[in-house]
């Protein structure tokens, strides 16, 4: 995102506020871009984790606790898969959900910015 | 006449960049040439890009904390869950890469924790939760502060660069 060097507009101080928000908006959209990757990798992870579970016979599961893996009996494991995938599918509805709306301001923005400045300012992605 | 709104306000040792509406105004008011005032500007950002890194630093660094701790956390949540049940909690632990051997962890009153600088201290099971407890919450505030000091380090880079470009002008 660059500011170019038009000569006719003058850039106000409510015009560099919303340049600093549109920055910080887009710094945040790449932050969640990230974030919502891992969290949907993770949701995935869990989903085969139940599925070869469900296939396993032995009675005794090692589930991963910290570094160690502790011997879980196998009903207790399922439980807490099912916890963890409920816990990482709001998650990832929280992180969609804020990935919105930061898409939404940042097109209210570049709305205004580009209404002022035009050509003189470049506000897509390299 | 235009004048430049000065919200030179500081933050944590950060100075902040002045706003510049009017470049000749700024010019006067500094006392600067355009070639000095430019330099001016470019070593800020200079500075300012050495104290990003920095943040940026300080930042990887909780970020990798903070799910060590939430692991720890487990970990005493679960003893103390099976201290309620006198079942011995059986778990495979590292020794080496690639190597695994059983531990049998008898019901546990109190854990050892690692404090750092080769300093393990033993605290019951209540204690260690509640010490855990409160570094998982100073860990995540200093990141809220550090990425709020983050976001205005931006702002003043983006201010700078805009006051570059209008000195260009």
């Amino acid at each position: 995102m660059q500011q170019g060097g038009g000569s006719e507009a003058e850039v106000t101080w409510e015009d560099q506020q919303n340049i600093n928000k549109f920055g910080r908006l887009n710094n945040r959209f790449h932050e969640l871009d990230d974030e919502v990757k891992i969290a949907k990798e993770t949701n995935e992870n869990l989903e085969d984790a139940s599925n070869e579970l469900i296939l396993t016979d032995e009675e005794v599961v090692r589930f991963q606790i910290g570094e160690v893996f502790a011997h879980v009996p196998k009903e207790e494991v399922e439980t807490r898969i099912e916890q963890m995938k409920e816990a990482s599918s709001k998650n990832l509805e929280k992180l969609e959900e804020e990935k919105d709306s930061v898409l939404a301001q940042m097109s209210e923005l570049k709305k205004i910015l580009y209404g002022k400045f035009g050509d003189s300012i470049n506000l897509e992605e390299d | 006449m235009a004048s430049s709104s000065l919200s030179t306000t500081e933050r944590r040792g950060i100075p902040g960049a002045q706003f510049v509406e009017d470049v000749e105004t700024y010019l006067t008011q500094s006392g600067l040439d355009v070639n000095s005032a430019l330099s001016f500007l470019q070593e800020r950002l200079q500075q300012y890009k050495l104290v990003e890194m920095k943040f940026l630093a300080q930042q990887r660094d909780l970020q990798a904390k903070i799910p060590d701790i939430e692991k720890c956390l487990d970990v005493v949540a679960t003893l103390q869950a099976k201290k309620g049940t006198a079942e011995a909690l059986v778990a495979d632990f590292e020794v080496s890469q690639g190597i695994y051997s059983r531990a049998c962890i008898e019901a546990a009153d109190s854990v050892c924790l690692w404090l750092g600088a080769n300093v393990m201290l033993e605290y019951s099971c209540e204690e260690a939760t509640a010490l855990l407890q409160k570094n998982f919450n100073n860990a995540k505030a200093s990141l809220e502060v550090l990425v709020a000091d983050l976001q205005f380090l931006r702002d003043q880079v983006t201010i700078t660069q805009e006051a570059q470009n209008a000195s260009k002008r």
